[in-house]
């Protein structure tokens, strides 16, 4: 028994000692996510194929739990100087990241190497929400944005045309009242996260949901949601709601379920859902545009999921090999099978242009429509970029706090937000106090 | 004089407690001396910046309204599983104890709940209550003449369901207990008493209720510690303190403004508070305890 137990150590000393030597001469890097699920395999097939073809780079990624736990334990590990290469971060944490004093902004990585790099190749909408004062300061992994998805069966049997989804929120208003009168469904509407739907309808109408151009400028020290727009916003929500036609589905992916059950027709939703709601449905599912207010001008639907920081004080060999992965990243096949693979916009136009002429879109077009509802928008103004805010996860929960109050009946539209704003302002003076 | 236990060895007594000793300073005493230093503080969410605000956290928790209605919903929760959650298992499990057929099956079935995980047992109350496809919602209506009844919205409705939910968690854990009270109880004392002509009723509060108060003071505290504190994943996976904060009970609240939300000295301040209040409770009840418990028999 001894003698297996000496010899079964032995090898795993000569095991450990000969890999120890084969990663030698390999530059090791890490990189925390946050993508679980059919993501996580997405993932990691992109990651052995960079391994595979850098023979000189060991890439590890390491699945570290939620957005707000990988962001977490990043801020952890960062200040006992155990910090990754590659972090991936939220949306909502960009300010955070900005005024962390922790990492290396994208832009700068290439003239530290001596290389020069054509940032005109990523989707300019998607570069523009992470870029300040022009430079990128993180680079686009997941970008998706919220589309209206719908029902075209009920649509049917409700005596709508399945091919036309409302475009407008009075369209919304019709469409519903006549879902609900043919008696096919109860409710008509829901949405998923519900604060983050809040600010598309700002950025989709150009209207600033707060002062320092969104918080592009400076720090946003005063929030605008409660302002006309947002209480008009509001209202109509609420109406929908006391008419029946919108039912209020919860935080992040919960309303998912209603829609694929067929309790209701219409729900907007992130376009990362998109698979997930094709493959969970029994019907024929359309998509279409968010539907505008009428008489407000146009803005672009605001991007929304996750981008690469790179850690700051790390040795050129490592720089140079998180450099090469974020060069892998951009390569046309590998967008195209991130896209595929997840329905997360491929980064690079390149990609768009390859899933375009081998007819990935004309087979299902669904997963064009968030393209066009992002490429023919404008991008030239803060407001349709989309706010920044410092305390942007608490704020957006201050959101979804008002809507569940107004469409409720607990509290006015106006009395509601006006809550909100108060305490968001709060939050933005203390962020600004300690940040700024 | 006490005699010595350890003749020649004076130090080894406390050398055999080191370990504890050491556990309690690493993972109790020295965190909670940090964040009780920390709640003085404001700092950035990487640490670069901090700056000395005094009790600046503490007034701003005080003057909060969020804060407040936070204590207040820990208040009815707490409440709702330690009184509403003890009764029913002391019901259940004075039934458990009468000998009947299937005694083996019903415990079993009526413990089980204490074995799911939060994250089994938060999921399966969530699919129940969910609104549009929910069995529950779907029953109310049938019921109540088309009565949407929605907990993503009425704070009210979810508050309750949590409450609902948390206590039929413990049920399981407070049955098991309350088992081996009554089945500690002496019969000759039941049958003594019956004997003189009591009721049931009778016997229940004069000689099983004072029999099994051990059981129920220790249930007190356990079920306490299990509303304040433990209850977080069911909350998590539940409404994560939602609807418009409905159920943001204390601790949720505190993880949320630590790790979520980046604000470490308000979080701190919180946790230094909900420390000095639950301290004080397990002080008071181990007081009474001690005083109204009969533990001799």
């Amino acid at each position: 028994m001894k003698k297996v137990l000496v010899a079964g150590l032995a090898l795993v000393l000569l095991v450990t000692m000969t890999t120890g030597l084969a990663l030698a001469d390999k530059v090791q890097i890490t990189w925390w996510h946050a993508m679980s699920g059919p993501r996580l395999d997405v993932v990691n097939s992109i990651v052995a194929g960079f391994n595979a073809s850098h023979p000189t780079i060991e890439l590890k990624a390491l699945y570290t739990g939620t957005y707000p736990e990988t962001l977490t334990k990043f801020i952890a590990a960062y200040r006992s100087h155990n910090a990754p290469n590659i972090v991936q971060v939220y949306e909502v944490g960009t300010q955070t990241m900005l005024d962390s004093h922790a990492v290396t902004p994208v832009y700068q990585i290439p003239g530290m190497l001596g290389e020069t790099w054509d940032w005109a190749q990523y989707v300019i909408p998607i570069t523009h929400y992470y870029s300040t004062a022009g430079n990128l300061w993180s680079m686009p992994f997941n970008s998706s944005t919220a589309i209206l998805y719908y029902n075209k069966d009920l649509f049917a049997k409700a005596g709508l045309d399945p091919n036309k989804p409302p475009t407008t929120w009075k369209e919304v208003e019709a469409y519903g009242q006549k879902l609900l009168a043919s008696g096919v469904t109860k409710h008509v509407l829901s949405f998923g996260w519900p604060g983050w739907i809040f600010e598309q309808m700002f950025a989709y109408h150009n209207q600033l949901f707060a002062n320092n151009n969104n918080g592009r400028t400076g720090l946003a020290t005063q929030v605008l949601f409660n302002g006309a727009f947002g209480q008009m916003v509001l209202s109509t929500w609420t109406r929908l709601a006391k008419e029946g036609i919108f039912l209020y589905g919860g935080p992040e992916y919960s309303a998912n379920q209603a829609f694929e059950a067929g309790q209701i027709a219409m729900l907007i939703q992130s376009t990362s859902s998109l698979a997930g709601i094709e493959q969970g449905s029994q019907f024929k599912v359309g998509t279409g545009f968010l539907p505008r207010f009428e008489g407000y001008p146009r803005g672009n639907s605001v991007i929304g999921g996750g981008s690469l920081w790179i850690t700051k004080g790390q040795s050129k060999a490592q720089l140079e090999a998180v450099w090469e992965f974020l060069k892998y990243l951009a390569q046309t096949d590998v967008a195209v099978q991130w896209h595929k693979g997840t329905g997360y916009f491929p980064t690079v136009n390149s990609a768009v242009q390859e899933l375009l002429t081998e007819g990935w879109f004309s087979k299902d077009q669904n997963y064009l429509t968030a393209f066009l509802q992002i490429l023919s928008g404008r991008r030239d103004t803060p407001a349709a970029t989309g706010v920044r805010l410092g305390p942007f996860v608490q704020i957006r929960e201050l959101e979804r706090t008002a809507i569940e109050q107004a469409v409720s009946g607990t509290m006015s539209p106006k009395a509601a937000l006006d809550a909100a704003a108060q305490k968001a302002n709060e939050l933005l003076q203390q962020y600004k106090q300690v940040n700024g | 004089m006490q005699e010595e236990r350890f003749p020649g060895h004076p130090f080894l007594p406390y050398l055999l407690i080191l370990p504890s000793v050491a556990v309690i300073v690493i993972f109790l005493v020295v965190p909670f001396i940090q964040s009780a230093r920390g709640s003085f503080f404001m700092t950035s969410a990487f640490g670069t910046r901090t700056i000395y605000v005094g009790l600046r956290n503490y007034i701003a928790l005080f003057h909060s309204s969020y804060y407040l209605h936070s204590v207040l919903t820990t208040l009815i929760f707490a409440g709702f599983v330690i009184i509403i959650g003890l009764a029913i298992s002391l019901a259940i499990g004075l039934l458990l104890n009468q000998k009947i057929r299937w005694q083996g099956f019903y415990q079993v079935a009526l413990i089980w709940t204490y074995a799911l995980s939060p994250a089994v047992a938060g999921t399966i109350w969530a699919l129940m209550f969910a609104p549009a496809t929910g069995i529950v919602p779907f029953v109310v209506a049938r019921l109540f003449g088309g009565y949407v009844l929605n907990w993503m919205t009425d704070g009210q409705v979810a508050l309750l369901v949590v409450s609902a939910a948390a206590t039929w968690k413990m049920l399981g854990y407070n049955i098991i207990f309350f088992l081996a009270g009554l089945q500690n109880i002496p019969k000759e004392l039941l049958e003594a008493a019956r004997v003189d002509g009591a009721g049931p009723w009778r016997v229940f509060w004069k000689i099983t209720f004072p029999m099994l108060s051990p059981t129920t003071t220790f249930l007190l505290f356990v079920n306490m510690l299990y509303a304040f504190f433990q209850v977080f994943g069911l909350i998590d996976i539940m409404t994560q303190g939602g609807p418009g904060n409905a159920t943001n009970i204390l601790v949720y609240k505190l993880y949320r403004d630590a790790f979520i939300y980046m604000n470490s000295g308000s979080a701190d301040a919180q946790s230094v508070i909900i420390f000095i209040v639950i301290a004080a409770a397990a002080v008071v009840q181990l007081r009474v305890a001690t005083r109204k418990a009969v533990y001799a028999r």
